[in-house]
């Protein structure tokens, strides 16, 4: 009688082919965590999205970083060029502080000639005390991160012809620039895959009224249009109340590209098997587009809503800067360029184009990161 | 033998012609040579208008030379009309009117007005001008029904009387009235003149009376007009200088015809005015205008491409404009503006928001508005400290001025607040708003033209200051257009425009400025349409320092009595003083002007101003000359 020998260990399916803790993450893993783990890899992304955080909450913490408020003019320092921070008085430590301005008037050319006067130090207050802001619209404060020396002044980026400081109008400026067009994508992004979806979904007739109106939609003019809206828009609408107006409609004729994209994938993908084991299992389309067939190109989404953001805020500069968008006294970075656009500033003035710094740091960001988020939404690539 | 007889003979030709020619611009004489041309004594009048260069510290200048300018509109070619300043009768230096295209005039009880032509004075196409050019606008052209449905112009009408029109000769023409009309030869000397002469000889062609109707309205079909009368007015256009076919009077004449990017100006070999060399002018043969966007000209005058501007150039460009002169050979000269404010707040008398009415109605109101305005702050801020600080008024070198015009146009935040309070606006919202009657806070959008930052400025740097007094500000831009029609529906509750033309007046000047006269006097369109439509459309004005300003203003067309018009202006600024109709911010408020470094005859220092200089009309630009 001879005894069937059977192992009391029990039985482990990676006995062949061992894995390492790490590749047990990788296989096991979900979808949103490879995606995480593939753009870890991408440094140019992640150093973006850093630098996207950071500006973000700059924007977010703008009344509290900047010195002054939006509107805080100093009639006395008109076009004052950029303060530089010092550490070091005739190399003595003092601490982060300025050198005050000595101001004339040149009579000959009417220039403003601010000279800075070594012998002024306007030592740099933080946590300080300054003009009051209501924050968030909760609660009002003085509180600032930095603030000049209590009788000084401190000009990061210069004032304007007003004297009101550039480096606190370009942290104001941002919160706007940077909010205003995510709603439009938000808007012509869920138009998009709806209508895309429903059209590459059912296709025939569907599809082929949808595609009529795309192309109808697409025939439009833009830049005669935005003017037409510009003026048509109700007049006692607060300027920024119109650029919303103008961003939802400029979101109402965006989606039609993404919508195409949308149903030639969804056109293709619902031919798959998976599709139709979905479907006869019950699945209502609503599931079947959403669950099924949406995370099958949700790497095409994700890129181009990443390069579109961009395309919104340059959209937003571009038409303030040509007089159709936002207009004084809000103040976006567009507007702050729109006030930049003449000739005394590019000879006299330079530090008012400041502006355009924030502009092109924040688009390579995005477009970065939306490069990396390409990458990393189509893991097994 | 032959050859050289023929040479002799062809010298001595030669040798007659230029000494014909000598005073000939080297840019008439091919034409004068190859007998395109008459020769000079020939082209002027038998008894042209001297120009006295040397007695107004002017130099005599020769000829050649293209000017350059720069303008930001097509239509802006009209203001070859406005420097041009060729006028029947026109502004001398002193500002008092002299003969210009008219060898001389005369007046009788200020009601009938006798003008003399120039014998021999000509068109720019070689017809002669004649008292037949003037026959042609009464008869054939003002007093055409389809033309002008409504008459001849306003300014023709004395308590709507026309006048008789009489040419008893073909170098004279007379207009009678049986009551005073003071307003015709200013008219006339404008800088938008009103032109009574048509050229004839062109515009028959145009004309029924004179051409077969129907073969005109078909004409004027295929051309894009509805008949023949908008036909006739398109090419009649002496203001707006659209058909280059036009004969004209001014010392240059547009040889383009629109759209195009660059209109030339040729000189108009018939000029009237000579110097005292006898040298016809203009010296300057042609002017060249380059449209360009308005926002480029700072940038390219700066850079030497125009010879003579001051269009579209603001105090704010000197610093930029003075770092160029010596790169680019041109000189920056200050003119002064000659507006009673250079900027000023019209409250709408005729708004339709009923409680907002009530409320700019009352004197003390308008006056609490004045006095918060820190003018000082302004000045310094936009305009360098150079201008002064005063009301919409006179300026101070004016026979009119007295310091008490600025009673209310001082910066005092607690007289302010205490005419308010006394108003009855005492109640305060939790951000320290005064309520309106109504209740509701005493915000104030205020429109603009929206065409300069200088006005949103403006209105930025009062926002704090009348907040002091508890008044909230709002800017509210729009487009020239839409900013007219709104004030005129009486949607707009305050504007932001220019104050008064012209603050060195003297009493012969018309003060329908300052009465209700025109809709476009913001602070009450209403009522100055009434006096416009002649009472059809608008509202008789029912505030009773309105209707006396209007009465004064009736009272001085009326009367030929220089005292009476003195008393007339001195009362009718006395009641602006008092009733704050606008609010003035600063006036006299300096105009870069750049002026091509050879360029001669221009004064260092001027008045810029529409009217009545002309800009640089009176100065006479066909007297500018260039240097080597």
């Amino acid at each position: 009688m001879s005894t069937h020998y059977i192992s009391e260990a029990p039985f482990d399916p990676h006995s062949v082919e061992q894995l390492t803790p790490e590749q047990e993450k990788l296989y096991l893993a979900s979808q949103w965590q490879l995606m995480w783990l593939k753009l870890k890899q991408h440094r140019l992304a992640v150093g973006s999205s850093a630098v996207l955080i950071v500006i973000y909450l700059l924007a977010l913490f703008c009344e509290f970083l900047s010195p002054y408020n939006l509107h805080a003019r100093h009639t006395d320092y008109i076009f004052a060029p950029p303060q530089r921070v010092h550490v070091l008085h005739e190399g003595e430590f003092v601490g982060p502080f300025v050198y005050g301005y000595s101001y004339q008037l040149n009579m000959e050319n009417l220039k403003r000639e601010y000279t800075p006067d070594t012998q002024n130090i306007q030592k740099l207050r933080f946590f300080c005390r300054g003009d009051g802001y209501k924050f968030w619209g909760l609660f009002e404060t003085d509180v600032h991160f930095v603030c000049p020396a209590s009788d000084g002044y401190l000009f990061l980026f210069g004032t304007d012809r007003l004297g009101r400081d550039m480096y606190s109008r370009i942290l104001h400026g941002a919160r706007i620039s940077l909010t205003i067009g995510l709603i439009g994508i938000a808007l012509s992004f869920i138009l998009g895959i709806v209508i895309g979806g429903i059209a590459g979904y059912y296709g025939g007739i569907v599809d082929n009224i949808i595609q009529r109106l795309i192309e109808i939609l697409r025939s439009f003019p833009e830049l005669p249009l935005w003017m037409a809206l510009s003026a048509t828009l109700p007049v006692t609408w607060s300027p920024i109340l119109v650029f919303f107006g103008i961003t939802l409609i400029l979101a109402l004729l965006d989606w039609t590209g993404l919508a195409r994209a949308v149903r030639s994938k969804l056109l293709s993908l619902r031919e798959e098997d998976y599709c139709t084991a979905a479907q006869l299992m019950g699945a209502k389309p609503k599931r079947i587009i959403g669950r099924h067939l949406l995370p099958g190109f949700m790497s095409h989404l994700i890129a181009s809503a990443s390069l579109s953001i961009p395309g919104m805020i340059l959209g937003e500069t571009a038409l303030s800067f040509l007089g159709l968008g936002l207009r004084p006294p809000i103040t976006s970075w567009g507007v702050l360029l729109n006030e930049a656009q003449n000739i005394n500033v590019v000879a006299l003035y330079p530090w008012l184009m400041l502006p355009v710094v924030p502009v092109i740091i924040v688009i390579l960001a995005f477009n970065f990161l939306g490069d990396g988020l390409r990458d990393a939404a189509d893991p097994y690539k | 033998m032959k050859f050289t007889a023929l040479t002799a003979a062809f010298l001595l030709i030669a040798q007659v012609v230029l000494a014909n020619s000598e005073h000939e611009s080297p840019f008439l004489i091919q034409a004068v040579q190859s007998g395109d041309l008459p020769p000079m004594s020939e082209r002027l009048p038998e008894n042209p208008r001297i120009m006295q260069t040397s007695k107004n510290g002017l130099t005599s200048g020769k000829y050649g030379g293209v000017l350059r300018m720069l303008m930001g509109k097509e239509k802006d070619i009209r203001r070859m009309v406005v420097f041009g300043y060729s006028r029947l009768v026109g502004f001398n230096l002193n500002l008092e009117l002299t003969a210009d295209i008219l060898e001389s005039y005369e007046i009788r009880e200020g009601r009938e007005f006798v003008f003399h032509l120039r014998k021999g004075h000509r068109w720019s196409d070689g017809q002669p001008f004649t008292s037949n050019d003037f026959r042609f606008y009464w008869e054939d052209v003002a007093n055409n029904d389809d033309l002008f449905p409504f008459g001849p112009p306003k300014t023709f009408r004395v308590e709507g009387e026309l006048p008789i029109v009489e040419y008893p000769d073909e170098w004279t023409v007379v207009y009678r009235w049986s009551r005073p009309n003071p307003h015709f030869l200013i008219e006339l000397a404008s800088p938008r003149p009103l032109f009574i002469y048509m050229p004839r000889h062109y515009l028959e062609s145009f004309h029924p009376r004179y051409a077969d109707r129907e073969n005109l309205d078909e004409q004027a079909k295929s051309r894009g007009s509805r008949n023949w009368s908008g036909y006739f007015l398109k090419k009649a256009r002496q203001y707006r200088l659209t058909n280059p076919e036009l004969p004209s009077l001014q010392p240059w004449v547009n040889t383009t015809s629109p759209p195009a990017e660059r209109y030339v100006f040729k000189r108009n070999p018939y000029f009237h005015r000579v110097d005292e060399n006898r040298l016809q002018l203009p010296y300057i043969d042609q002017v060249q205008i380059n449209i360009v966007s308005s926002s480029l000209i700072p940038a390219k005058t700066g850079a030497g491409e125009s010879d003579l501007q001051g269009h579209y150039l603001r105090l704010d460009n000197f610093t930029f404009l003075k770092e160029g002169e010596q790169r680019n050979d041109y000189d920056v000269l200050l003119w002064k503006t000659l507006n009673g404010s250079h900027k000023a707040l019209y409250p709408n008398l005729n708004s339709r928001d009923e409680e907002w009415r009530k409320l700019v109605r009352d004197v003390r109101f308008r006056r609490a508005l004045s006095l918060a305005v820190n003018r000082h702050e302004i000045n310094q801020v936009i305009y360098y400290g150079l201008a002064n600080e005063s009301g919409n008024t006179v300026l101070p070198e004016s026979v009119f001025y007295e310091d008490e015009m600025q009673t209310w146009a001082r910066y005092d935040p607690e007289q302010s607040n205490a005419l308010l309070d006394s108003i009855g606006l005492r109640a305060r919202n939790k951000r320290g708003l005064r309520l309106m009657p109504d209740g509701r806070p005493l915000e104030v959008i205020i429109h603009t033209a929206g065409e300069s930052t200088e006005e949103t400025d403006i209105l930025e740097l009062m926002h704090d200051s009348l907040l002091k007094v508890g008044i909230k500000i709002y800017t509210k831009p729009s487009q020239r257009e839409v900013f007219r029609e709104r004030i005129f529906s009486g949607d707009v509750m305050m504007s932001v425009w220019t104050g008064l033309e012209n603050a060195m007046p003297t009493s012969g000047f018309s003060p329908d400025e300052l009465a209700p006269t025109s809709q476009n006097q913001y602070q009450w369109p209403r009522w100055g349409q009434y006096h416009e439509t002649s009472g059809k459309v608008g509202e008789k004005p029912d505030l009773p320092s309105a209707r006396r300003l209007y009465d004064l203003y009736l009272t001085w067309s009326e009367t030929t009595d220089v005292q009476q018009k003195q008393e007339i202006w001195r009362e009718m600024l006395h009641i602006h003083t008092d009733e704050v109709f606008n609010i003035g911010i600063v006036n006299a408020v300096p105009q870069p002007i750049v002026v091509n470094g050879r360029l001669r005859n221009i004064p260092i220092e001027g008045l810029y101003a529409w009217f009545p200089t002309s800009y640089f009309g009176i100065y006479s630009p066909d007297t500018f000359w260039f240097d080597e």
